[in-house]
């Protein structure tokens, strides 16, 4: 028996987006883990927020299961970050592409493009809690969509008091 | 200069034979949280959850923390946890806890399967990770490595008198889904019978078989599905029965309702029909086979087995595990060993299949072809038509 609490498996994953020229974001991904190595990374255009390039790379696979057939990765091109983008992706790359793992981590780099903006946008939040409260509502006002969209805008909350949910969404 | 970094690391660890502990950790710019995750390697169910905030953005996320207790009693391997878990600790909780908890049930099914791996390596040594998580593998072998993952409880019986599985290139017959459901005629599924049988062209099955629940297909209108597409179409149904749901072929009466099993295994042998138990032990990892304290020998007493010819050791439907189990139970009991998708969608069609020893051209062919017991199920989409495309 090995002994207790040594690590059995790990992973590590990392995700960074940069703007390396006014008109464009490049969100990589890396992923380091017992079985797989491997690395995508993806050029997007401004201010569309189209993928304008695709690259995958696969380090290590122990699996064996993500070999040839990858630049069908490149189908992600012209996708445009945004609700829904996921299952575009997975469309537009196809259910039979063998690497879940490397349209994951497309997705990731998405997301992280979006995390980008939204680090921008928490800069003017308020410290003061009800300041920030009200930023939020106001937030939520502007783009109904996000109402219970999470715990913190969920009908019940602090920041939601006193706004109208949108038709269609019953308060549970 | 980056302008946004996430990182996420998951570690994992056992705490005894009933407890692999993930703890993983999200930390970037914005969030910084942390969840600790307990399954059950025997079951390969979330047992329990915690989580808590390092860092957040608005007044009420810590409100999410509690959410997170809805991903106790989800399977890891299930094929909708991402979905799942994004749609209720995601959606009513934080989306970014649901996030890393997504990242620990990936991690802990890959442990799991290098634990596993680890097992069957005491006595294979020469066993390559690759050739461990081969499907063609012989039961048999596969059993010991699943067995890492069990109980010593469920582990303690010996072994059945198996029969070893004929692998599909051992055969050279056709490989035909003798599974599938398509809708309206099975409400849970929903896949038109027309695309269903588009993606079985396309990913090169020679056969399907149209088993919808408790739903018989006229013969005209499957005779008039194989003109048009020019591909076999067969007719079979999947009956609820008081022992669990058989896949029967060669009845030509509209079973309604659930039948019992003693009568319809009557009907069928006046029909010269067949039967299959599908997917026998769907679900039964939920409860834990220590709990049940379930050996192959004792599952191989349960009545079903005694009505049917057939068993489905290969069920799109039900996770490895009980896969395999089913195998050790058909193998012992010598019955005939079938593979199908049980798609209700239409790209699953073909997941799973059976590789018969001689041409089919109708139901009857099939059954013939099935009695000889000379078949081999497959997981059809990875190791034939994904195998075929490469090359």
């Amino acid at each position: 028996m090995p002994m207790p609490h040594l690590l059995r498996y790990s992973r590590n994953r990392t995700t960074s987006v940069e703007q390396p020229t006014p008109g464009t974001l490049r969100a990589a991904c890396r992923l380091q883990d017992n079985l797989m190595e491997a690395e995508v990374e993806i050029t997007v255009g401004l201010p569309d927020l189209d993928i304008t390039a695709v690259e995958g790379r696969i380090l290590r696979d122990e699996r064996g299961v993500c070999r040839g057939g990858l630049e069908a990765l490149e189908n992600a091109v012209g996708v445009r970050i945004g609700p829904g983008m996921a299952k575009i992706i997975k469309g537009l790359v196809g259910e039979d592409f063998p690497c879940r793992q490397l349209v994951f981590m497309v997705e990731e780099c998405c997301h992280g493009v979006i995390l980008y903006f939204t680090k921008d946008e928490l800069q003017a939040v308020p410290d003061d809690p009800d300041e920030a409260r009200e930023h939020f509502a106001r937030l939520i006002r502007k783009n109904i969509r996000l109402y219970n969209r999470c715990a913190a805008f969920a009908p019940g909350s602090s920041i939601t008091e006193g706004i109208e949910p949108p038709s269609g969404d019953t308060p549970s | 200069m980056l302008g946004f970094q996430r990182n996420k690391r998951v570690g994992i660890w056992t705490e005894g034979p009933h407890r692999l502990v993930a703890h993983g950790i999200l930390d970037d710019d914005i969030y910084g949280l942390e969840v600790r995750m307990v399954v059950d390697p025997a079951t390969r169910e979330v047992r329990s959850v915690e989580g808590w905030w390092n860092r957040w953005t608005t007044p009420d996320c810590p409100l999410a923390a509690e959410r997170l207790q809805d991903a106790v009693g989800v399977t890891i391997d299930d094929e909708d946890l991402a979905r799942r878990l994004q749609r209720t600790v995601g959606r009513r909780g934080c989306r970014h806890f649901a996030n890393i908890l997504i990242e620990c049930c990936h991690s802990a099914r890959e442990a799991i399967d290098l634990l596993r791996y680890e097992k069957a390596r005491e006595s294979a040594p020469g066993l390559t990770f690759r050739g461990f998580l081969d499907p063609s593998r012989p039961p048999e072998s596969a059993g010991g490595a699943a067995e890492a993952a069990r109980p010593p409880a469920a582990t303690e019986a010996s072994g059945p008198h198996r029969t070893a599985a004929l692998r599909p290139e051992d055969l050279t017959g056709p490989f035909i889904d003798l599974h599938v459901h398509t809708s309206p005629a099975s409400p849970c599924s929903s896949a038109p019978v027309d695309d269903l049988i588009r993606e079985a062209v396309r990913i090169g099955l020679d056969g399907i078989c149209l088993t919808d629940h408790n739903h018989l297909w006229s013969p005209e209108d499957v005779e008039a599905l194989k003109q048009k597409h020019g591909f076999l179409v067969l007719r079979g149904n999947e009956i609820i029965t008081d022992q669990g749901d058989v896949v029967v072929f060669g009845l030509e009466r509209d079973v309604r309702g659930i039948a019992r099993l003693e009568d319809l295994r009557e009907e069928v042998v006046r029909a010269g029909g067949f039967m299959i138990a599908a997917h026998p032990f769907r679900g039964f990892l939920t409860f834990g086979v220590d709990k049940l304290g379930l050996t192959p020998e004792k599952a191989m007493e349960r009545k079903i087995f005694q009505y049917v010819d057939g068993v489905e050791i290969l069920n799109g439907k039900v996770n490895a595990e009980e896969n395999r189990f089913a195998g050790e139970v058909a193998g012992g009991l010598g019955r005939v060993l079938t593979g199908g998708s049980d798609a209700h969608e239409v790209e699953e069609v073909g997941q799973y299949a059976t590789r018969l020893a001689s041409p089919v051209r109708n139901e009857q062919d099939l059954i013939e072809a099935l009695k000889t017991g000379r078949t081999a199920p497959v997981a059809f989409r990875r190791e034939v038509s994904d195998a075929r495309a490469e090359a």
